[in-house]
């Protein structure tokens, strides 16, 4: 169900294209890490905002009309980022990058992963000129996971602060 | 032919005693007709390009006039006969030469409409079809290569005229450009309650089992699109250009919702 969510949220069905873009895209085409992390998507998912041990990024490029969700679990004692998962609604270079975030976030420290930047995204999935604003997206939803996160941590402890 | 000269001369001339009364312009001498239909021919004083519009009313091929004043006087590189002094001179009136494309003509223009946001969406279609009428690559395969290539283009622009008029979005964005509002396309978005809102719906969308429940979706989409398109034309209206952008940023949104849906569907 959620694969053919993706693939709607896609636009890009490697055997059915529906629109004459999806199948301009395909010969044009997608990076092969691109569709790799469309037919085998990583932690597409959901976690409870309310918890507080989660910080939830939420982007999105009006050009496109894009929105990216991206959220973190953090170890408060380490401050390590333990789980991460993402929601993505815009092409595939846009569901890729966040996808890549996901992965890359998992297991680092809330300080590492602010270094992370869109070029590097960008160049993992080989992203054309015309998509690089999908690897600032997914860049920006890792910078708002986190500051979500210590937000929520700043006011749910004010006297230790 | 000769009549309507003949009427121009006399029109004319008559505004000429007015104007070579006024102090500030040199005397001037009785005019030929082909001297008048060139004013750029130096022979008529300076005048403001309003003036010279009343001056050379010169009939138009039926399209309605605007209020544009760009286009002065621009002759036709086939039989020379003057194009019209308002509007778009995308084919010569006299002997149907398609002209190269005048980038300064916007799409407005080339529709004979004003500069506004709410157009007559009906009347698009027609003047279109009449456009490529004269237009359309396929009528000009007997003539000339440099006519062939200024039909491919002036057709090409026609086509994006339309389409760019045709979808409220992105006529839209188009006023906004003519305005020489520039959107940063590339800055992220991070407005909680739009992007959570717009989230939601695409969530909606997606987890709609049926036809049924994505028309109903689809309905309340097209009505916040509807709402935000009329905050878009009041905005723009007030030159509040910034709640301007705003409200196409939304509706881009909502149209993209609008798309999944139509594929769904």
């Amino acid at each position: 169900m959620l694969r053919l969510a993706l693939k709607r949220s896609l636009r890009l069905g490697p055997a059915v294209s529906h629109t004459p873009s999806a199948a301009m895209v395909v010969s044009r085409g997608y990076h092969e890490r691109v569709v790799d992390h469309y037919n085998n998507p990583r932690n597409v998912g959901s976690f409870d905002k309310e918890d507080p041990n989660v910080g939830t990024g939420l982007v999105g490029a009006p050009a496109c009309g894009d929105v990216m969700k991206l959220q973190i679990k953090v170890d408060e004692d380490s401050g390590k980022i333990v789980d991460a998962c993402f929601k993505t609604f815009g092409c595939g270079s846009a569901i890729a990058s966040s996808s890549v975030a996901t992965e890359w976030v998992k297991g680092k420290q809330m300080e590492e992963v602010l270094t992370i930047k869109n070029t590097e995204i960008a160049k993992h999935l080989s992203l054309p000129p015309v998509k690089l604003h999908c690897s600032m997206l997914a860049e920006d939803a890792i910078k708002a996971a986190v500051k979500d996160y210590e937000l929520k941590k700043a006011k749910a402890a004010p006297e230790q602060e | 032919m000769w009549n309507r000269r003949k009427n121009l001369l006399l029109s004319s001339l008559s505004l000429l005693r007015h104007i070579s009364s006024s102090p500030h312009l040199p005397r001037l001498h009785p005019l030929k007709p082909s001297h008048l239909l060139c004013p750029s021919n130096s022979f008529l004083p300076p005048i403001d390009s309003q003036l010279r519009n009343n001056l050379l009313d010169l009939p138009r091929c039926g399209f309605p006039r605007n209020l544009s004043s760009s286009n002065s006087c621009s002759s036709c590189w086939n039989c020379g006969a003057v194009g019209p002094t308002s509007g778009a001179f995308l084919a010569c009136g006299s002997c149907g030469a398609v002209q190269p494309v005048d980038a300064s003509v916007d799409y407005f223009q080339i529709f004979g409409m004003k500069k506004m946001y709410e157009i007559e969406e009906g009347d698009l279609e027609g003047i279109y079809k009449d456009w490529q009428k004269k237009l359309h690559p396929d009528l000009v395969h007997s003539k000339s290569e440099k006519e062939k290539g200024f039909a491919a283009e002036q057709s090409a622009r026609v086509i994006d005229a339309y389409r760019t008029l045709k979808n409220p979005l992105s006529r839209a964005l188009y006023l906004l450009k003519l305005e020489q509002i520039h959107v940063d396309e590339e800055k992220t978005v991070s407005d909680p309650d739009l992007l959570m809102e717009m989230l939601e719906m695409r969530e909606a969308v997606e987890e709609a089992k049926d036809t049924q429940s994505l028309k109903e979706i689809q309905s309340k989409v097209k009505k916040k699109l509807d709402s935000w398109s009329n905050s878009f034309k009041e905005a723009f209206n007030k030159q509040d250009f910034d709640s301007a952008v705003n409200c196409t940023q939304r509706m881009k949104y909502y149209e993209r919702a609008l798309e999944e849906i139509t594929k769904k569907l």
